[in-house]
């Protein structure tokens, strides 16, 4: 066992990884026999995020929806679901409650045509004018995870007959059907169940088309699902019952799967308690690929970054290969732009990319006569972790920096003040025109943006425009090399969250690979099952 | 004819109850109970006010825009002035109406009574293990001061006072759960499953939260009994009648020495209520410590206030429970000498 573990450790070390696993892997070599129906699953979340869901599970009015990817698909399934190979390459969207899809009028137009005969679990059908319905209310929630459509002013969401819904949009846009794997729109609730029940009662017991029912929900403590004996796919779920438990955290969340307490866990990041729970024969652990990098932004509207010789010095102080294998043991990739190596239009490196070279920061910063920077961050252990490593490398090369952490509401009116000068955040998503993508954080618009650079924003607005996907790409590196050669803003590397089962638990996302759509892996729960062994 | 004759028993009874010293006390204690509680609201709502962030910012999280925060503010009412949100909140409450949750819209009297019911059975185990194991203890360690037991125990109780409550329950569940299995590492089973089984879902978090207590009140009782038993003249005079060293300890030095434990009990329930907002999360426990916490999180200052306002009646009432004790146990208080 001993030598196992040690080999174990050698190999991780010439993977440049901190197990046996790597992104890419399934982590699963457990997969045995065909699925077998059955069984009771527990996933645990962390009360910190996806296990709170203070706001209901209305898709209209959760404003967590973001985080409670799992909660929102066991009980709604979804229009679209984004579905990957087992090990997360060739990730695709693809139509789920939605049969097909097809862009009109240049890209202004969506048709999305329904799979006929899907029945909510109250027996009413799922048709175009309940999603008709869901989405004009879905426009209207205060949740980050509502679409950023610029819809049509004349009858931008209609029904064409029973089964057809069409969207119509300002401007041509080739994202429209990405953007709902991001978003609350996915998710269609029963019409009739929320007039009958009420909103506030709805958001508590709602009711949809997926492969699961509610049974019972504790807000932000517990929610009982039982498989929903309509689901519109034959002999899906394959487990009876899913119960999703909030859990205070990766350590007590370890030891309820080890007592037996639990079966899945998604989002682990501490490492320590990844490398046990690889060591450990009861245990899969599987990392996801990752989609969004941390990154140091720079305010470049104001000093001293309006000055491209300090972001130079940033640049070639910041040691990313020290703080990778320092802090994270080299489990996360580095990366010089803004996905990572599990989004759309990834390169692995930027043509001229300033690396770490201390010489010439030290150079630099002779140059402009010292530099004083602050950098803050919002306050997270991890980011705590790599702003003190950023303080520490950035003083080598002789840069004054006070680093802070914040409160959320210490960083948005930071941002919307303007006068912040760096900070570590996380850029990206796996379609980097939606979510939480490149343009909110280097957009001219966006108020979470340090720069303002029209050319960016044209390229931004192509590469989004465009359904040739041959051409975002090239748009989106002319971006990451615009990044690079204005030295706008050093990437640091792609975090992604880890998900760790009991050896009897499979199923995609899980167990297999799929790229996290906004923080964690959207998870097919039709498809999880559990061996009985 | 007397009287007593003239009146009947039944007005000499109420008569005497109503002249009870204990029941003068039950009832200052109360009036008392009005200003603490209006003044623990007032408090809490100011602070809550202060913390920085609001419950659109942390609902909506970092990537919330200036624009969706104010929307969200306003259809939680949150861009009212402060003074008439605290107003309203408690004209409700002085019509038994404690509010709807601003995040959940869940009224708070239909949560609070489960999670209640949690947090109440988690607490009340706890103090029946403390006193159940602390009490024997220490009875034992002062029978024979400094002795063996006595150092045993009291290297016991240093430890436990040590040591913190969640590092105790993480380490009680990777021994009793993890590695010998005997004991569920999260969750809770209600009553209505099964008394067994409700029991057996709380060992785990009860016994983390009753070890420091019991090492605490076994240290404290343990010193007054050694005390009591040195120097006290009562107690020489016990001896002095043949009564045994066990008679002496139970019957006259235990009663003496119970006052400052019953003290020390009705103080520390608000400080095990607080606790219990740690160890509902670590073990995974629908009760109103982890419902606080949410209320905290997410800046749902109605929940917060709620929940404030029933850890502080529970105070208040524990502490009268204290004094009424105090009466039984004491026939000075009882008859109105003290």
């Amino acid at each position: 066992m001993r030598i196992r573990a040690t080999l174990c450790l050698l190999l991780a070390g010439a993977l440049d990884l901190t197990g046996c696993t790597k992104p890419g892997d399934t982590g699963n070599n457990n997969q045995v026999g065909p699925p077998q129906k059955g069984g009771e699953l527990t996933v645990l979340l962390d009360s910190a995020f996806s296990g709170s869901w203070p706001s209901g599970l209305d898709p209209a009015t959760n404003t967590t929806g973001g985080g409670n990817l799992t909660q929102m698909l066991a009980i709604y399934g979804g229009l679209f679901r984004l579905v990957a190979d087992d090990n997360g390459k060739n990730a695709k969207v693809v139509p789920h409650q939605a049969a097909s899809y097809e862009y009109a009028d240049g890209g202004k137009t969506v048709h999305i045509k329904l799979k006929p005969g899907i029945k909510f679990s109250d027996g009413t059908p799922l048709d175009a004018d309940a999603v008709v319905f869901n989405i004009k209310r879905d426009m209207q929630a205060t949740c980050t995870c509502k679409p950023t459509w610029q819809l049509a002013d004349q009858d931008p969401i209609t029904a064409e007959g029973s089964d057809t819904v069409v969207l119509k949009f300002k401007n041509p846009s080739s994202v429209v059907v990405s953007s709902f794997v991001v978003s609350n729109v996915n998710w269609i609730a029963s019409p009739t169940a929320l007039q009958q029940m009420g909103p506030d009662a709805f958001r508590i017991k709602p009711v949809g088309a997926g492969p699961f029912k509610v049974v019972s929900d504790q807000l932000s403590s517990e929610l009982v699902l039982e498989r929903n004996p309509t689901y519109f796919v034959q002999d899906r779920p394959y487990l009876d019952k899913l119960t999703i438990r909030s859990i205070g955290g990766d350590q007590p969340a370890y030891q309820a799967l080890l007592a037996g307490q639990g079966q899945a866990y998604e989002g682990m990041t501490t490492i320590p308690l990844l490398e046990e729970a690889k060591k450990n024969s009861q245990l899969v652990v599987t990392q996801q690929p990752a989609t969004s990098p941390y990154v140091i932004q720079l305010n470049t509207k104001i000093a001293p970054f309006n000055d491209k010789r300090a972001r130079d010095a940033i640049y070639y102080a910041t040691n990313v290969d020290a703080i990778r294998q320092g802090l994270f043991k080299g489990a996360y990739p580095a990366t010089q732009s803004f996905t990572a190596d599990g989004g759309l239009f990834h390169h692995a490196t930027i043509p001229g990319y300033k690396t770490y070279d201390l010489d010439k920061a030290k150079a630099l910063v002779q140059q402009l006569g010292g530099l004083t920077v602050d950098l803050g961050t919002l306050s997270a252990y991890v980011a705590d972790q790599v702003n003190t490593a950023l303080q520490t490398q950035w003083q080598a090369a002789g840069i004054k920096v006070t680093i802070h952490s914040e409160q959320l509401q210490g960083l948005v009116q930071n941002f919307v003040g303007g006068k912040w000068q760096a900070m570590l955040q996380t850029a990206g998503a796996w379609d980097p025109a939606v979510g939480v993508g490149v343009g909110f954080r280097f957009g001219t618009t966006s108020p979470f943006s340090g720069i303002s650079d029209p050319t960016i924003d044209d390229l931004l607005q192509q590469a989004s425009a465009s359904s040739d996907p041959a051409k975002r790409d090239s748009l989106y590196l002319q971006v990451g090399q615009r990044i690079s050669d204005q030295s706008y803003a050093p990437f640091i590397l792609a975090f992604a969250p880890a998900s760790v089962v009991t050896k009897n638990v499979h199923g995609p996302g899980l167990t297999t690979l799929i790229p996290p759509v906004v923080v964690n892996t959207a998870i097919l729960w039709d498809e999880v099952w559990m061996s009985k062994s | 004819m007397s009287d007593v004759a003239q009146r009947g028993p039944a007005p000499r009874v109420v008569s005497a109850v109503l002249g009870s010293p204990a029941l003068h006390l039950i009832g200052k204690r109360l009036l008392t109970a009005v200003p603490i509680l209006l003044g623990v609201s007032i408090l809490m709502f100011v602070l809550l006010n202060l913390i920085p962030g609001s419950a659109a910012v942390q609902l909506l999280g970092p990537e919330a825009t200036p624009d969706q925060i104010a929307r969200l503010n306003e259809e939680m009412g949150l861009n009212r002035p402060p003074v008439t949100r605290y107003l309203d909140w408690l004209g409700g409450v002085l019509h038994g109406d404690l509010g709807r949750s601003l995040v959940s819209r869940q009224p708070i009297a239909d949560v609070l009574p489960t999670r209640l019911a949690v947090t109440g059975e988690l607490v009340g185990l706890a103090f029946v293990i403390s006193l159940a194991v602390a009490i024997p203890l220490a009875i034992a360690a002062a029978r024979r001061p400094n002795r063996f037991f006595d150092k045993v125990s009291m290297v016991v109780s240093t430890g436990g006072l040590s040591m913190a409550n969640y590092v105790l329950a993480i380490l009680l569940v990777l021994l009793f759960a993890v590695r010998l299995g005997w004991f569920p590492a999260i969750g809770f089973t209600p009553v209505s499953k099964g008394l067994g089984d409700n029991l057996y879902s709380l060992a785990l978090p009860a016994f983390a939260m009753a070890f420091p207590l019991l090492c605490f009140y076994a240290r404290f009782l343990r010193s007054d009994l050694v005390d009591q038993m040195q120097g006290e003249d009562y107690v020489m005079t016990a001896r002095a009648k043949g009564l045994g060293p066990w008679q002496v300890l139970l019957r006259h030095a235990f009663r003496n020495s119970s006052f400052g434990l019953i003290t020390i009990v009705g103080l520390n329930i608000s400080g095990l209520i607080g606790a219990t907002v740690i160890i509902e999360s670590i073990f995974s426990l629908p009760g109103i410590g982890q419902y606080l916490l949410q209320g905290i999180l997410t800046r749902d200052y109605i929940v917060v206030q709620a929940i404030v306002i029933v850890f502080a009646v529970v105070t208040v009432l524990a502490n009268l429970m204290a004094d009424v004790l105090y009466a039984v146990l004491d026939p000075r208080i009882r008859y109105g000498s003290h």
